[in-house]
Protein backbone atom coordinates (compact mmCIF):
# COMPACT_ATOMS: atom_id res chain seq x y z
CA UNK A 1 0.00 0.00 0.00
CA UNK A 2 1.28 3.52 -0.78
CA UNK A 3 1.18 6.82 1.10
CA UNK A 4 -0.99 7.71 -0.92
CA UNK A 5 -3.43 4.55 -0.62
CA UNK A 6 -3.18 5.26 2.76
CA UNK A 7 -4.12 9.08 2.50
CA UNK A 8 -6.77 8.52 0.49
CA UNK A 9 -8.37 5.55 3.21
CA UNK A 10 -7.52 8.10 6.23
CA UNK A 11 -9.57 10.53 4.34
CA UNK A 12 -12.27 8.10 3.98
CA UNK A 13 -12.56 7.86 7.78
CA UNK A 14 -9.72 5.27 8.65
CA UNK A 15 -8.19 7.53 10.99
CA UNK A 16 -5.70 4.28 13.06
CA UNK A 17 -4.18 3.78 9.49
CA UNK A 18 -2.46 7.48 9.78
CA UNK A 19 -0.32 5.30 12.86
CA UNK A 20 1.79 3.55 9.40
CA UNK A 21 2.38 7.11 8.28
CA UNK A 22 3.56 8.55 11.83
CA UNK A 23 5.78 5.33 12.26
CA UNK A 24 7.44 5.76 9.16
CA UNK A 25 8.52 9.25 9.22
CA UNK A 26 8.84 10.07 12.66
CA UNK A 27 12.05 9.71 13.50
CA UNK A 28 13.57 12.20 10.00
CA UNK A 29 10.56 14.27 11.29
CA UNK A 30 12.47 13.94 14.85
CA UNK A 31 16.08 14.58 13.54
CA UNK A 32 14.75 17.77 11.60
CA UNK A 33 13.77 19.01 14.44
CA UNK A 34 16.62 18.18 16.23
CA UNK A 35 18.91 19.67 13.70
CA UNK A 36 16.69 23.25 14.58
CA UNK A 37 16.60 23.24 18.10
CA UNK A 38 18.96 20.96 19.80
CA UNK A 39 16.88 19.40 22.39
CA UNK A 40 15.04 16.29 22.79
CA UNK A 41 12.29 17.17 24.62
CA UNK A 42 11.43 20.43 22.32
CA UNK A 43 11.75 18.26 19.10
CA UNK A 44 9.64 15.52 20.46
CA UNK A 45 6.91 17.37 21.28
CA UNK A 46 7.06 19.63 17.91
CA UNK A 47 7.13 16.54 16.65
CA UNK A 48 4.08 15.58 17.79
CA UNK A 49 2.50 19.21 16.98
CA UNK A 50 4.03 18.48 13.75
CA UNK A 51 1.97 15.06 12.92
CA UNK A 52 -1.32 16.64 14.59
CA UNK A 53 -1.01 19.60 12.32
CA UNK A 54 -0.13 17.60 9.26
CA UNK A 55 -3.33 15.29 10.25
CA UNK A 56 -5.79 18.42 10.38
CA UNK A 57 -4.44 19.63 6.93
CA UNK A 58 -4.22 16.01 5.07
CA UNK A 59 -7.13 16.37 2.43
CA UNK A 60 -4.80 19.87 1.29
CA UNK A 61 -2.06 17.31 0.39
CA UNK A 62 -2.52 17.17 -3.23
CA UNK A 63 -0.21 14.43 -4.12
CA UNK A 64 2.37 16.12 -6.93
CA UNK A 65 5.46 15.72 -4.35
CA UNK A 66 5.64 12.54 -2.39
CA UNK A 67 4.12 12.79 1.57
CA UNK A 68 7.83 12.90 2.36
CA UNK A 69 8.33 15.73 1.01
CA UNK A 70 5.17 17.70 1.98
CA UNK A 71 5.70 16.65 5.69
CA UNK A 72 9.83 17.66 5.64
CA UNK A 73 8.54 21.42 4.48
CA UNK A 74 5.77 21.47 7.37
CA UNK A 75 8.61 20.02 9.84
CA UNK A 76 11.21 22.63 8.13
CA UNK A 77 8.09 25.72 8.66
CA UNK A 78 7.75 24.56 12.12
CA UNK A 79 10.87 24.08 13.52
CA UNK A 80 11.49 27.81 11.85
CA UNK A 81 8.88 29.53 13.76
CA UNK A 82 9.31 27.40 16.94
CA UNK A 83 13.41 28.66 17.05
CA UNK A 84 11.89 32.28 16.23
CA UNK A 85 9.50 32.53 19.21
CA UNK A 86 12.55 31.31 20.82
CA UNK A 87 14.66 33.65 20.17
CA UNK A 88 11.56 36.20 21.22
CA UNK A 89 11.69 34.43 24.57
CA UNK A 90 15.41 34.98 24.93
CA UNK A 91 14.87 37.54 27.60
CA UNK A 92 13.16 35.33 29.42
CA UNK A 93 15.54 32.69 29.59
CA UNK A 94 18.02 35.25 30.32
CA UNK A 95 16.01 36.89 33.37
CA UNK A 96 15.44 32.89 34.47
CA UNK A 97 18.82 32.66 34.00
CA UNK A 98 19.77 35.24 36.33
CA UNK A 99 17.74 34.28 39.22
CA UNK A 100 18.31 30.26 38.70
CA UNK A 101 14.63 29.53 37.90
CA UNK A 102 14.76 28.12 34.30
CA UNK A 103 12.12 25.35 34.42
CA UNK A 104 13.43 23.88 31.29
CA UNK A 105 15.87 20.73 32.11
CA UNK A 106 18.79 20.06 29.70
CA UNK A 107 19.67 17.07 28.39
CA UNK A 108 22.83 15.29 28.87
CA UNK A 109 23.50 13.07 25.70
CA UNK A 110 24.88 9.64 25.85
CA UNK A 111 28.47 8.91 26.99
CA UNK A 112 30.29 6.59 24.92
CA UNK A 113 32.22 4.14 27.65
CA UNK A 114 35.32 4.41 25.07
CA UNK A 115 35.11 8.35 25.59
CA UNK A 116 37.48 9.46 27.85
CA UNK A 117 36.59 12.29 30.40
CA UNK A 118 38.75 15.49 28.22
CA UNK A 119 37.18 14.45 25.35
CA UNK A 120 33.81 14.64 26.44
CA UNK A 121 34.67 17.93 27.95
CA UNK A 122 35.73 19.44 24.79
CA UNK A 123 32.54 17.76 23.01
CA UNK A 124 30.04 19.38 25.67
CA UNK A 125 32.01 22.88 25.41
CA UNK A 126 32.14 22.62 21.64
CA UNK A 127 28.20 21.31 21.46
CA UNK A 128 27.13 24.79 22.24
CA UNK A 129 29.69 26.82 19.61
CA UNK A 130 27.79 24.61 16.95
CA UNK A 131 24.24 25.18 17.94
CA UNK A 132 25.35 28.96 18.57
CA UNK A 133 26.76 29.18 14.93
CA UNK A 134 24.08 27.15 13.34
CA UNK A 135 21.32 29.31 14.70
CA UNK A 136 23.43 32.46 13.78
CA UNK A 137 23.25 31.19 10.04
CA UNK A 138 20.98 32.58 7.26
CA UNK A 139 17.22 30.44 7.77
CA UNK A 140 17.51 29.40 3.78
CA UNK A 141 20.97 28.45 4.73
CA UNK A 142 19.86 26.86 7.92
CA UNK A 143 17.43 24.67 6.21
CA UNK A 144 19.78 23.85 3.38
CA UNK A 145 22.53 22.35 6.28
CA UNK A 146 20.13 20.74 8.35
CA UNK A 147 18.70 18.67 5.73
CA UNK A 148 21.69 17.76 4.13
CA UNK A 149 23.55 17.34 7.82
CA UNK A 150 20.96 15.53 9.80
CA UNK A 151 18.73 13.85 7.48
CA UNK A 152 21.32 12.95 4.25
CA UNK A 153 18.53 14.14 1.92
CA UNK A 154 20.47 14.48 -1.88
CA UNK A 155 20.33 18.16 -3.03
CA UNK A 156 16.88 17.00 -5.41
CA UNK A 157 14.91 16.32 -2.14
CA UNK A 158 16.12 19.14 -0.59
CA UNK A 159 15.70 21.25 -3.91
CA UNK A 160 11.75 19.58 -3.83
CA UNK A 161 11.56 20.73 -0.12
CA UNK A 162 12.29 23.88 -0.40
CA UNK A 163 10.90 24.94 -3.80
CA UNK A 164 14.63 25.63 -5.83
CA UNK A 165 16.75 24.33 -8.16
CA UNK A 166 19.31 21.91 -7.09
CA UNK A 167 22.11 24.50 -8.28
CA UNK A 168 21.03 26.90 -5.85
CA UNK A 169 20.64 24.13 -2.84
CA UNK A 170 24.04 23.92 -3.54
CA UNK A 171 25.50 27.00 -3.69
CA UNK A 172 23.27 27.71 -0.31
CA UNK A 173 25.26 24.52 1.52
CA UNK A 174 28.82 25.69 0.21
CA UNK A 175 27.83 28.82 1.46
CA UNK A 176 26.31 27.43 4.63
CA UNK A 177 29.71 25.48 5.22
CA UNK A 178 31.84 28.55 5.13
CA UNK A 179 29.41 30.47 6.96
CA UNK A 180 29.92 27.71 10.00
CA UNK A 181 33.55 27.71 9.35
CA UNK A 182 33.84 31.44 9.82
CA UNK A 183 31.67 31.77 12.54
CA UNK A 184 32.53 28.45 14.80
CA UNK A 185 35.91 30.39 14.39
CA UNK A 186 35.44 33.56 15.62
CA UNK A 187 33.26 31.77 18.26
CA UNK A 188 36.30 30.35 19.53
CA UNK A 189 37.99 33.27 19.53
CA UNK A 190 35.78 34.57 21.33
CA UNK A 191 35.78 32.46 24.17
CA UNK A 192 39.07 31.79 24.27
CA UNK A 193 39.81 35.71 25.40
CA UNK B 1 49.55 23.68 -0.35
CA UNK B 2 48.16 26.89 0.51
CA UNK B 3 46.04 27.35 2.96
CA UNK B 4 42.90 28.26 1.03
CA UNK B 5 43.42 25.18 -1.38
CA UNK B 6 43.89 23.02 1.45
CA UNK B 7 40.55 24.46 3.44
CA UNK B 8 38.84 24.04 0.08
CA UNK B 9 39.52 20.43 -0.26
CA UNK B 10 39.07 20.00 3.62
CA UNK B 11 35.70 18.30 2.91
CA UNK B 12 36.90 16.02 0.74
CA UNK B 13 39.08 15.24 2.85
CA UNK B 14 37.00 14.51 5.58
CA UNK B 15 35.03 12.38 3.17
CA UNK B 16 37.88 9.99 2.42
CA UNK B 17 37.32 11.63 -1.56
CA UNK B 18 40.53 12.81 -2.64
CA UNK B 19 43.18 11.50 -4.82
CA UNK B 20 46.02 9.98 -2.91
CA UNK B 21 48.20 12.57 -4.46
CA UNK B 22 46.03 15.32 -3.10
CA UNK B 23 45.71 13.83 0.24
CA UNK B 24 49.38 13.47 0.96
CA UNK B 25 49.70 17.10 0.43
CA UNK B 26 46.64 18.15 2.60
CA UNK B 27 47.63 16.28 5.12
CA UNK B 28 51.14 17.88 4.68
CA UNK B 29 49.74 21.16 5.29
CA UNK B 30 47.75 19.99 8.16
CA UNK B 31 51.15 19.15 10.10
CA UNK B 32 53.05 22.05 9.33
CA UNK B 33 49.84 24.94 9.61
CA UNK B 34 48.60 25.38 12.78
CA UNK B 35 45.41 27.45 11.90
CA UNK B 36 44.71 25.06 8.98
CA UNK B 37 45.17 21.94 11.76
CA UNK B 38 43.09 23.61 14.27
CA UNK B 39 40.44 24.42 11.63
CA UNK B 40 40.48 21.05 10.67
CA UNK B 41 39.79 20.08 14.19
CA UNK B 42 37.17 22.26 14.82
CA UNK B 43 35.03 20.54 11.56
CA UNK B 44 35.97 17.25 13.26
CA UNK B 45 34.34 18.37 16.52
CA UNK B 46 31.59 20.00 14.65
CA UNK B 47 30.87 17.02 12.69
CA UNK B 48 31.32 15.29 16.03
CA UNK B 49 28.48 17.02 17.77
CA UNK B 50 26.06 17.07 14.63
CA UNK B 51 25.77 12.83 14.79
CA UNK B 52 25.58 12.60 17.84
CA UNK B 53 22.10 14.84 17.66
CA UNK B 54 21.05 13.05 14.66
CA UNK B 55 21.65 9.74 16.25
CA UNK B 56 19.19 10.70 19.37
CA UNK B 57 16.35 8.82 19.45
CA UNK B 58 12.93 10.05 19.84
CA UNK B 59 10.59 9.25 23.11
CA UNK B 60 9.62 5.62 22.15
CA UNK B 61 5.77 6.36 23.15
CA UNK B 62 5.96 9.06 20.57
CA UNK B 63 4.26 7.57 18.45
CA UNK B 64 1.49 6.58 21.05
CA UNK B 65 0.93 10.10 22.07
CA UNK B 66 0.57 11.45 18.45
CA UNK B 67 -2.34 9.49 18.17
CA UNK B 68 -3.64 9.66 21.73
CA UNK B 69 -3.65 13.32 20.36
CA UNK B 70 -5.63 12.76 17.03
CA UNK B 71 -8.13 10.60 18.91
CA UNK B 72 -8.50 13.85 21.03
CA UNK B 73 -9.47 15.62 17.64
CA UNK B 74 -13.21 16.61 17.25
CA UNK B 75 -14.15 14.75 14.21
CA UNK B 76 -14.12 16.78 11.05
CA UNK B 77 -10.95 18.00 12.01
CA UNK B 78 -11.38 20.96 13.69
CA UNK B 79 -8.70 23.28 15.55
CA UNK B 80 -6.80 21.17 17.98
CA UNK B 81 -6.91 23.84 20.88
CA UNK B 82 -10.31 25.44 19.33
CA UNK B 83 -10.69 29.24 21.10
CA UNK B 84 -13.78 30.71 20.51
CA UNK B 85 -13.93 34.70 19.32
CA UNK B 86 -15.98 34.83 22.44
CA UNK B 87 -13.07 33.93 24.45
CA UNK B 88 -10.51 35.53 22.98
CA UNK B 89 -12.47 39.10 23.81
CA UNK B 90 -13.57 37.91 27.33
CA UNK B 91 -9.83 37.24 27.99
CA UNK B 92 -8.91 40.26 26.79
CA UNK B 93 -12.04 42.52 28.53
CA UNK B 94 -10.83 40.90 31.60
CA UNK B 95 -7.43 41.99 31.18
CA UNK B 96 -8.71 45.60 30.63
CA UNK B 97 -10.57 45.63 32.94
CA UNK B 98 -8.17 44.70 36.15
CA UNK B 99 -6.02 47.28 34.95
CA UNK B 100 -7.97 50.00 34.94
CA UNK B 101 -9.31 48.59 38.34
CA UNK B 102 -5.47 48.49 39.74
CA UNK B 103 -4.89 52.00 38.60
CA UNK B 104 -8.25 53.46 40.47
CA UNK B 105 -7.55 52.01 43.40
CA UNK B 106 -3.65 53.34 42.84
CA UNK B 107 -5.35 56.59 42.82
CA UNK B 108 -7.63 56.49 45.12
CA UNK B 109 -5.42 55.01 47.79
CA UNK B 110 -2.70 57.74 46.46
CA UNK B 111 -5.50 60.40 47.51
CA UNK B 112 -6.39 59.17 51.26
CA UNK B 113 -3.05 59.41 52.06
CA UNK B 114 -2.15 62.09 54.91
CA UNK B 115 1.09 63.59 55.76
CA UNK B 116 1.89 63.30 59.23
CA UNK B 117 2.12 66.71 60.75
CA UNK B 118 5.75 67.19 62.47
CA UNK B 119 5.96 66.90 66.35
CA UNK B 120 8.80 68.88 67.30
CA UNK B 121 7.08 72.14 65.45
CA UNK B 122 9.43 75.10 65.16
CA UNK B 123 8.04 78.13 67.22
CA UNK B 124 6.82 81.16 65.12
CA UNK B 125 10.02 83.42 66.53
CA UNK B 126 11.97 80.75 65.42
CA UNK B 127 11.35 80.49 62.26
CA UNK B 128 12.77 84.81 61.78
CA UNK B 129 15.84 84.60 63.93
CA UNK B 130 18.44 84.89 61.48
CA UNK B 131 21.42 83.11 61.82
CA UNK B 132 23.86 84.80 59.77
CA UNK B 133 23.02 88.61 61.65
CA UNK B 134 24.21 86.60 65.16
CA UNK B 135 27.07 88.08 66.64
CA UNK B 136 30.24 85.60 65.94
CA UNK B 137 31.00 83.82 69.50
CA UNK B 138 34.99 84.82 68.79
CA UNK B 139 34.26 88.33 68.75
CA UNK B 140 33.38 87.82 72.50
CA UNK B 141 35.92 85.32 73.46
CA UNK B 142 39.09 87.12 71.95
Amino acid sequence: MTDNDIIAQILQGDRNLYRKLVEKYQPMVFRTCMGFLHNKDDSDDLTQEIFIQAYQTLSGFKGDAGFSTWIYRIAVNASLNKTRKSSKSLLVQRFEMVFGNSGKQEYSFPIPDSENPENILILDEHRELVQRALESLPENQRTAIVLSKYDDLSQRQIAQIMKTSEGAVEALIQRAKANLREKLSALQKKKKK
Amino acid sequence: MNCQLCQKEMDAYRGGTLPEGIRIQVEAHLESCDACAQMNQLIFLSDKVMDEEKNLQSNPFLVTRIMAGIEDLAPGYESYHPVSVFQKVLKSAIVAVSLAAAIFIGVVAGNLYKPATPVNKIPVEMVYLNDAALESVDLLTN
